[in-house]
């Protein structure tokens, strides 16, 4: 056996992070390593922190790269110029959107300015109709106008999307040839060469979104591959994107709006691997961080993959649609950050604020008065005030309990009780986005394993698994960089959706295999062109069905070749699903709007080796007692336990902590915990077995 | 006795409720016009019928349930049971607004006692009457506006009354859809009601109780202080309409109240453009929570501090006969005047006015393709007016609509056959010196076979109004210009005929602007 090198970089706004896993004969071995993210000239960092965690490029073997420089460059407005051309009566599309006011007792309410003002937005005549046949030709004799106006202006990038191209890309495709023969060097991207689904305020502000960050990205990811491969390293790294897989450097770098939503994707998908290895395929997997908690459930291994996603929407704000391939996730502002405070009618809130990393939570000591959710679990004896952060701060109890104190005495409530408050709170919006992906979908959180991770993931996961009353709670190897080690897991993935209404009657099947099939021949030539072997190519067939005349759709997994024959299995299938979410089924027609085709190849995935269980005892581990604070079940003594010591194979019972130097395991009394072959903490809350 | 933050934990799974309960209707839904339009609202509500939470799409749902669900308690009384749900959608029996507004209620049980409600109101597409889509503009009494439904019982203690379905898919046009629909929020009250019994279950029935009365508390708290920012005072006003009649009311405001005096109403009208006194008295919360405290936070408490005054036999209370379909469209014209008579006296606190319609338009017919029968039910966008800092906003929904979505026209060619020229910005004139109202919408479609139109707007003669001496706003319009050339202009209509190749066109007016600072 080999050694194989594997290493995960990504870019965060203020760090940028290492994981390396190197398995070989001796079994697996992790490094992490941290270094200053250095904008604009990202790919320093990401050499930066290579050196410090002792890589050479020459070695690695594989590397995945995720970066949040596409939802950083839209949030900032720090993209490009971009022109759009659309079709003729409809250049208004982008800016007057849906038309929805969701904070609508607001008479000042202000809509989102659209990212193309209305003189670089420009129309050519020509109409496809929904089936995408053509009702008036193409008339491509305004685009040199277009494209000389465009220059004058400063355009930097064009997006095309032209009404019913998802049913038939032909005018597009014209288009965006005549463009790019009159300018070609242009960066420029076609609303069908990202999405294949209808709604065309979606999928326009999608296409100049992706026009908008097209040269940012590029850049970025042109220079980071630049340096590495000057550096040694023997193949392009794989981008991270918002499907839970990775895609090529090259085509990340053309279609980059794809990389919108990765960050958490990395973990989700981390979620869905361990599950598989663990034999527990049911998962909510909850990444809890530094400003937000996010959750997403995973049913029978496979993660939920939805294009209805938005940034910058809230109850005060229609945001913008981006409707690319995401995993669907829930996300709250209720991380470690997350500052508590009281409202004018005295009310205790916690979040959406952060104390972020500076001042951060009041027990930085950097001059942070506010109470955080961390500030709470300091004080309660969740945390361990002489562990820090992993040692690496000395924790100022003075500035946590002075800003406590603030807190219970708006609420004229003692210290104590204002943290306690203040992690119930902050527990309760946790358990609420956790049954907006699970009870609220017809699932039975009894069925699922609740997997926590990220860096205060497990400080809360035993309180919320008991509230949910799931199946066990699993806190994994190494949860701080939990997301890195997704990031390995993942497949060279694409998700490909296309809407195409079809009955589901006798004679249909054949329609609808048709649609199937051209998007596999697609995904199949494009593996191809990529050097991919096609003997690892992979696909999940889903079909998005409903009942006649509704809109929503449920997606429904299908085996095999569609046949008449299997129809019936089909609407079976779909009434089952359609009455475990909604409680109802109707005798009514069945339609399918559209497919979505998962295609994906194993690209140097790590497999892991599990250790022996052995049968030490657990208090090898034990570092002390100390009094914690449970809040709901008070106060108790609990056993420390020093988490890099337990072995796989040792057990012991709650009330404990485990403490490792990127997180702190909360087990609550009555809880059971055994560590199994993969170092993953396994808990069982009371009365199960 | 529980604490303040299990109290906290209540309130937010009692919000929660409602809110899940307006997702599930908007994915379950088979008519567009509740899961685009959101023409629906969802609440849950204590045991006697008053608002603990809401989830809704549209602003002027949101304190229209708690009406409904009290008139059920009064005359179903003790005979309610755990496993009953509600129908009803007739204004004079809890309804509130039209026949095609459908309450669905059922009361929430807990150990043998109710402890809340969970209702929601949805536009049904076709309820009957003489017009296809249910809104004619012919009518002149509620009997033939559309089946009436009083009050009855869908489940007895958990058994379904085919009856009542049998009845209801009957009278409707578009049987699919209403069956569809009745089972979306069926679906959607089983959600909340699960939630409720959850919390009941892990809290206690006697700590849910505490904490809605605690969340009223603060609701009324949030209302008071909202008045108090406000000048007080007496302000009367009078509003020119299209007929060229005249609108009196006042709103006296103090320090604890605010009282809206709608008494000199002009006489009901013999058309459907009738409100209900609870439809009054809906537009009037309307604004009022615009004024005092806009966010969307609402409850019974927030409510407390208003009063209107109405006379019985008036537009603004009409009696028993009185036919409602196009009530939108007067308690849009209601919000409009009092928003218009505040402004004058506010001028920098509100924006000038904007298009002010809900420019319901309906174009029934059979799609060309798959022959099947359709019904577009449609609100319009149009322009808003400006404020005291910065122009007006460009083509969004009225007031009463709120996180409203138009419909894409991709799906809109899909789902009616016809086919959609253009959707474009409709800009008025821009005046040197002056923060202009914010573009209208123009957009016209062209048929494919033959349907019927029905429509109704406002503002189509008196101009959107300005304040601190800007320039006026637009003016709706709806054309049709037919093929052999003549072009017809309609306000109030119903059951006019397109023909093939016929084109709506509909132009929303601009918003009104101000003189710059």
């Amino acid at each position: 056996m080999t050694t194989t090198k594997r290493i995960a970089t990504d870019v965060g706004g203020t760090f940028t992070d290492l994981v390396a896993i190197e398995t070989g004969p001796e079994g697996m071995k992790i490094t992490t390593a941290k270094s200053d993210t250095t904008p604009p000239n990202f790919e320093t960092g990401v050499l930066n922190v290579m050196a410090k965690g002792g890589i050479d490029p020459k070695d690695v073997d594989f590397m995945v790269h995720g970066t949040t420089v596409v939802i950083n460059a839209l949030t900032e407005r720090k993209g490009v110029t971009v022109g759009l051309i659309t079709t003729e009566g409809f250049r208004d599309t982008i800016e007057i959107a849906r038309g929805n006011r969701p904070d609508f007792f607001n008479l000042h309410y202000e809509k989102p300015e659209p990212f193309v003002p209305r003189y670089l937005r420009t129309e050519v005549p020509g109409r496809m109709t929904y089936l995408g046949t053509e009702r008036i030709p193409l008339d491509l004799s305004g685009v040199s106008d277009i494209v000389t106006h465009f220059r004058a202006e400063g355009v930097q990038a064009v997006a095309i999307s032209l009404l019913h191209s998802y049913a038939n890309t032909a005018h597009e495709e014209a288009v965006l040839a005549e463009v790019q023969r009159l300018w070609p060097d242009v960066s420029i991207v076609a609303s069908h060469q990202i999405t294949r689904e209808w709604r065309e305020y979606e999928r326009s502000n999608t296409a100049v979104l992706s026009a908008y960050v097209q040269p940012v990205a590029a850049r970025y990811l042109g220079n980071l591959d630049d340096s590495l491969r000057a550096q040694g390293l023997p193949q392009s790294p794989y981008i991270m994107q918002s499907n839970c897989g990775v895609d090529s450097l090259a085509a990340t770098s053309a279609v980059p709006i794809t990389m919108v939503e990765s960050g958490p994707a990395s973990g989700f998908w981390g979620a869905a691997e361990l599950g598989k290895l663990i034999d527990e395929p049911d998962i909510l997997a909850l990444d809890i961080g530094g400003t937000t908690a996010k959750c997403s459930l995973i049913e029978g291994g496979e993660v939920r993959i939805m294009t209805d996603y938005w940034i910058e929407r809230s109850r005060k704000s229609a945001g913008y649609p981006i409707m690319v391939p995401v995993v669907d996730l829930v996300e709250i502002g209720n991380g470690g950050g997350s500052i508590a405070w009281v409202d004018d009618f005295d009310k205790l809130h916690v979040g959406p604020q952060s104390a972020g990393a500076l001042p951060g939570p009041a027990a930085y000591g950097k001059g942070g008065t506010n109470a955080t959710t961390t500030d709470a679990n300091l004080w309660l004896g969740r945390i361990n005030k002489d562990y820090f952060c992993g040692g690496a701060i000395d924790a100022d109890m003075d500035s946590a309990g002075n800003a406590l104190k603030a807190i219970g005495d708006k609420l004229g409530v003692s210290t104590d009780e204002a943290a306690q408050g203040i992690v119930r709170i902050a527990n309760n919006n946790m358990v609420n986005a956790l049954k907006l992906v699970s009870l609220n979908r017809g699932h039975d959180t009894r069925d699922f394993t609740l997997l926590a991770f990220g860096g205060g993931g497990a400080m809360h996961a035993v309180a919320l698994g008991q509230e949910l009353q799931v199946k066990k709670v699993v806190v994994p190897a190494a949860a701080s960089v939990f997301s890195a080690w997704g990031m390995m897991m993942s497949d060279l993935r694409r998700d490909y959706f296309v809407t195409q209404l079809a009955d589901l009657s006798e004679g249909s099947a054949m329609g609808i295999e048709g649609v199937f099939a051209k998007a596999e021949a697609e995904a199949r030539a494009t593996f191809k062109a990529e050097g991919v072997d096609p003997a690892k190519l992979t696909f999940l067939r889903y079909g998005k069905f409903r009942y006649q005349n509704q809109e929503h759709t449920t997606e429904v997994l299908l085996d095999g070749t569609v046949t008449d024959g299997a129809l019936s299995k089909i609407a079976d299938d779909f009434h089952g699903a359609y009455e475990r979410e909604y409680t109802y089924r109707l005798d009514a027609p069945v339609e399918m709007v559209g497919i979505h085709l998962v295609a994906r190849a194993e690209v140097g995935k790590l497999e892991m080796v599990p250790a022996p269980l052995g049968d030490a005892d657990a208090s090898v581990a034990v570092k002390g007692t100390r009094d914690v604070d449970y809040a709901l079940e008070g106060k108790h003594s609990a056993t420390i336990y020093d988490g890099e010591k337990l072995r796989a194979g040792m057990a012991f019972n709650g009330p404990a902590i485990i403490e490792d130097p990127g997180t702190t395991v909360v087990i609550h009394p009555n809880n059971t915990v055994s560590i199994d072959a993969y170092h993953n903490i396994h808990i069982l809350l009371e009365g199960q077995s | 006795m529980a604490d303040r933050f299990t109290l906290d934990v209540i309130s937010q799974g009692l919000d929660a409720a409602a809110v899940e309960m307006f997702e599930v209707l908007r994915k379950t839904a088979m008519s567009p016009i509740i899961y685009e339009v959101l023409d629906v609202g969802t609440g849950v509500l204590d045991a006697h019928g008053q608002l603990v939470s809401s989830g809704a799409g549209i602003p002027s749902f949101i304190g229209v349930l708690d009406k409904s669900v009290q008139a059920i308690i009064a005359k179903m009384e003790d005979t309610i049971v755990d496993g009953d749900v509600f129908l009803t959608n007739d204004p004079n029996y809890g309804g509130v607004t039209h026949l095609n507004d459908v309450v669905v209620a059922q009361p929430v049980f807990s150990n043998g006692s109710c402890v809340a409600w969970v209702a929601s109101i949805a536009h049904w597409g076709d309820i009957g009457g003489r017009t296809p889509g249910s809104m004619s503009t012919k009518t002149t009494e509620i009997v033939a506006e559309g089946l009436r439904l009083p009050m009855v019982r869908l489940f007895n203690a958990g058994v379904r009354n085919e009856a009542v379905v049998d009845i209801i898919t009957k009278n409707s046009r578009l049987p699919d859809f209403v069956r569809g629909d009745l089972w979306a929020q069926v679906s959607a009250g089983r959600r909340a009601a699960t939630t409720i019994v959850q919390l009941c279950d892990g809290f206690g029935a006697d700590a849910l109780q505490v904490a809605i009365t605690t969340a009223r508390k603060t609701g009324e708290q949030r209302a008071v202080a909202g008045l108090r920012a406000l000048q007080s005072g007496h302000f009367s006003f009078v509003e020119e309409q299209d007929d060229g009649t005249l609108w009196k009311a006042s709103i006296t405001i103090t320090d604890e109240r605010m009282t809206i005096d709608l008494r000199d109403a002009p006489a009901e009208a013999a058309g459907p453009y009738n409100l209900s006194r609870d439809g009054a008295f809906v537009a009037c919360q309307v604004f009022y929570k615009a004024l005092v405290d806009n966010d969307r936070f609402a409850n019974a408490g927030s409510f407390a501090p208003l009063e209107v005054l109405t006379t019985p036999g008036t537009l603004f209370h009409a009696g028993p006969t009185a036919a409602h379909a196009y009530y939108f469209e007067t308690r849009m014209k209601l919000v409009d005047m009092l928003w218009h008579g505040l402004a004058e006296a506010m001028p920098d606190l509100l924006p000038a006015g904007h298009f002010a319609s809900i420019f319901g338009t309906v174009i029934a017919g059979q799609h060309p393709d798959t022959g099947r029968r359709y019904a577009m039910v449609e609100p319009q966008m149009g322009g808003w007016g400006a404020t005291s800092k910065r122009a007006g906003q460009n083509a969004m929904f009225s007031t009463n609509h709120g996180d409203t979505f138009n419909c894409p026209v991709e799906i809109a060619e899909a789902r009616y056959g016809f086919d959609v020229l253009e959707k474009a910005l409709f800009f008025g004139p821009r005046i040197k010196g002056e923060l202009s109202g914010g573009a209208g919408v123009r957009i016209s479609y062209s048929l494919r076979n033959s349907a019927v139109l029905s429509v109704g707007y406002s503002h189509a003669n008196v101009p959107v109004w300005s304040v601190r001496n800007g320039s006026s706003g637009g003016r709706n319009c709806l054309r049709i210009s037919r093929t052999d050339g003549t072009i017809d202009t309609y306000h109030f209509a119903s059951d006019i005929a397109l023909g093939q190749g016929d084109v709506v066109e509909i132009e929303t007016a601009f918003g009104g602007s101000r003189q710059a600072p």
